[in-house]
């Protein structure tokens, strides 16, 4: 297990390394020059001969590959260059922003499949009852809904008409109790948790019901039940456990779909997250900031796909290691 | 031409498949329709009353510009119904030629390809699209490329999935002991089986596809104003929904609408491609165990787009 494990995370060292070559090309490749905005914001600090000092210090007239290999070095040592738009590190301006979007994601996958598993149980345990249908057509509902649309309705009731909740920000309050913290960071994480949330629980609900109405077609459900345990117990102890294992593994896969969800919820709720970061680096041509935001997508992509491996072999005995 | 009458009268006794495509057909009419008859043109600006609520003479209320609200959504569904179209359409042919190719060649060429298709599905779609508008920019055109770019991989899988079965059919190695060429036996014999999931596929891929659209012209990287589309309305309304001292009161009658066509649209393609999806030969589609459609969420994977 161990051993496999250490294969796995061996093998997507290389895939990475390509998909960072590819992102480099990419974002060189992109249109526009940051250096040439900068000296047309500021013509008269911006010498010409200062742009051909710092496109020589950033390798800017190299070959591509030249220059790959220079950023490569660099962002090994750690540096991942300057922001454009915020003037800052890029290395100190994400890891100022990646906890808040861990925050959000984390807790909105959480919501998700606490809220889908009863519902998706439910429904298969009842099929075509009329909770069944209902659940059904509300996950319609949700696949549907424009989230961007659905986050304004919640801003716009429970932020600006009765009041309740909080419209934006991570925070209000700088100082007090920790409890009035946690409280305070609590009112602004829901909004925008439970809208990030919703379409997954959609497509969740739909996956439980599924997954478990095939499991309860088994020979060992009906052996189960002829043996005289109840309803119950056999939904629950023997149907569920086989049920959750394909529903554990679409649950780790979705996780990168949440931080591409992160970039419309994190604009819409202003949460100082990746997502908005990733969305002002495209917008505003900042291409350090754009290539570092895509390397760590990667990395989490890569990484949710190896959890969901890793975990169905650890759930599910049948799946072999080598 | 039976098949065809079977699958029509399963999908009419389908009430929510029939209902939907009632309500898109009556979206692309009114679209098609209102700009034309109004009274209003989309860029007449009545100065007299900004921020007009729903009345009488503007049933959706106007804009901060005077604009009667009602007939920019509609003339806004003229663009992102066509958009949402003519990207799943694209995608579908891009991924039925994909799918096609890979579970007919086998061997190599399928394990490169989809491959390629895995890796593009796992990245979450935003960001992707991001990139993509950052290099071609907006417009209607480049939209629809982007969408098409980056929609086609479930009718991939899900075509490649029912070819791999279809390839080991009577019918397919009668056709090859008869003598047929490769070519003839995928145009004359495949393709024809295929066209079914194909449809649903791209019914399927309106409704993600107009999803897509809505928030990318909410990112302000999609169709640009002053052309309105459902998602660049839904961008403006933002401004708004706050007001100056965040009180209530604000032109609500601005994000509703719009949004509220969308959820219209998207719902009534979901409930027409779901119709059609039970009415096709529930064999055919899920003859393979290997087959994507066997899976729930896989061909509507790209729908979660936000």
């Amino acid at each position: 297990m161990g051993a496999y494990v250490v294969r796995r995370v061996a093998g997507a060292i290389p895939l990475l390394i390509l998909i960072s070559a590819i992102v480099f090309t990419l974002i060189a490749l992109a249109p526009g020059d940051p250096l040439l905005t900068m000296r047309m914001e500021n013509p008269r600090a911006v010498s010409p001969e200062a742009i051909d000092r710092l496109r020589a210090h950033y390798h800017l007239d190299d070959p591509l590959p030249v220059r790959y290999l220079y950023w490569l070095k660099s962002v090994l040592e750690g540096d991942w260059g300057y922001s454009s738009t915020y003037k800052v590190p890029v290395r100190d301006l994400v890891i100022s922003r990646v906890p808040n979007t861990l925050v959000l994601t984390v807790s909105a996958w959480l919501l998700g499949l606490i809220v889908a598993l009863p519902i998706g149980i439910v429904s298969a345990a009842k099929k075509y009852s009329a909770f069944d249908y209902a659940a059904t057509f509300a996950a319609f509902l949700a696949l549907s809904m424009p989230p961007v649309w659905f986050g304004f309705l919640t801003i716009m009731l429970f932020g600006v008409k009765l009041k309740w909740l909080p419209i934006g920000g991570v925070a209000d309050l700088a100082t007090g109790t920790v409890g009035a913290l946690l409280v305070d960071r609590l009112k602004h994480i829901i909004l925008p948790m439970t809208v990030l949330g919703l379409v997954q629980v959609a497509y969740w609900v739909r996956y439980v019901r599924t997954s478990l109405l095939e499991v309860l077609g088994m020979d060992y459900i009906r052996t189960a039940k002829a043996k005289g345990l109840g309803e119950r117990k056999v939904l629950l102890k023997h149907a569920m456990r086989n049920a959750l294992i394909p529903v554990l593994t679409i649950a780790a896969l979705d996780i990168p779909y949440f931080f591409g969800g992160a970039v419309v919820v994190e604009t819409v709720f202003s949460w100082p997250g990746m997502g908005r970061l990733m969305y002002q680096a495209v917008i505003g041509s900042d291409y350090n900031l754009a290539l570092c935001c895509l390397m760590l997508l990667a990395v989490l992509t890569i990484a949710s796909n190896l959890a969901a491996d890793v975990l169905y072999a650890v759930v599910d005995p049948r799946v072999s290691y080598s | 031409m039976s098949y065809w009458k079977g699958v029509w009268k399963r999908v009419r006794h389908h009430k929510l498949a029939v209902a939907g495509f009632a309500v898109f057909a009556m979206l692309v009419l009114a679209s098609a329709i209102v700009p034309v008859i109004s009274p209003h043109h989309v860029d007449d600006m009545d100065l007299e009353s900004l921020f007009a609520p729903p009345s009488r003479s503007h049933p959706f209320g106007t804009d901060e510009l005077g604009h009667d609200v009602f007939v920019r959504i509609m003339y806004g569904g003229r663009i992102s119904l066509f958009v949402g179209v003519a990207a799943a359409t694209s995608s579908a042919l891009i991924g039925t030629a994909v799918g096609l190719v890979s579970g007919f060649a086998g061997g190599w060429v399928d394990s490169v390809l989809m491959r390629f298709t895995d890796m593009m599905l796992s990245v979450p779609t935003i960001p992707v699209l991001l990139i993509g508008a950052m290099f071609l920019g907006s417009g209607l055109a480049n939209i629809i490329i982007i969408l098409a770019a980056f929609g086609w991989m479930p009718t991939a899988r899900l075509v490649r999935g029912v070819t791999l079965s279809l390839r080991e059919q009577p019918f397919v190695e009668a056709a090859r002991a008869a003598g047929a060429s490769p070519v003839r036996i995928l145009v004359r014999h495949m393709l024809p089986n295929l066209i079914p999931i194909v449809i649903v596929a791209a019914t399927l891929g309106v409704s993600s596809a107009i999803l897509a659209e809505s928030a990318l012209s909410y990112l302000g990287l999609g169709i640009q104003p002053p052309t309105p589309s459902w998602g660049n309305m839904l961008q403006r309304a933002m401004d708004y929904i706050l007001g100056a001292a965040g009180e209530w009161g604000q032109p609500w009658w601005l994000t509703v609408f719009p949004g509220l066509f969308i959820l219209l649209a998207v719902l009534s393609v979901n409930f027409m491609g779901d119709g059609l999806r039970d009415a096709i030969d529930p064999r055919l589609v899920l003859g393979s165990p290997h087959s994507a459609a066997a899976s729930p969420t896989s061909d509507e994977r790209d729908a979660s787009a936000g």
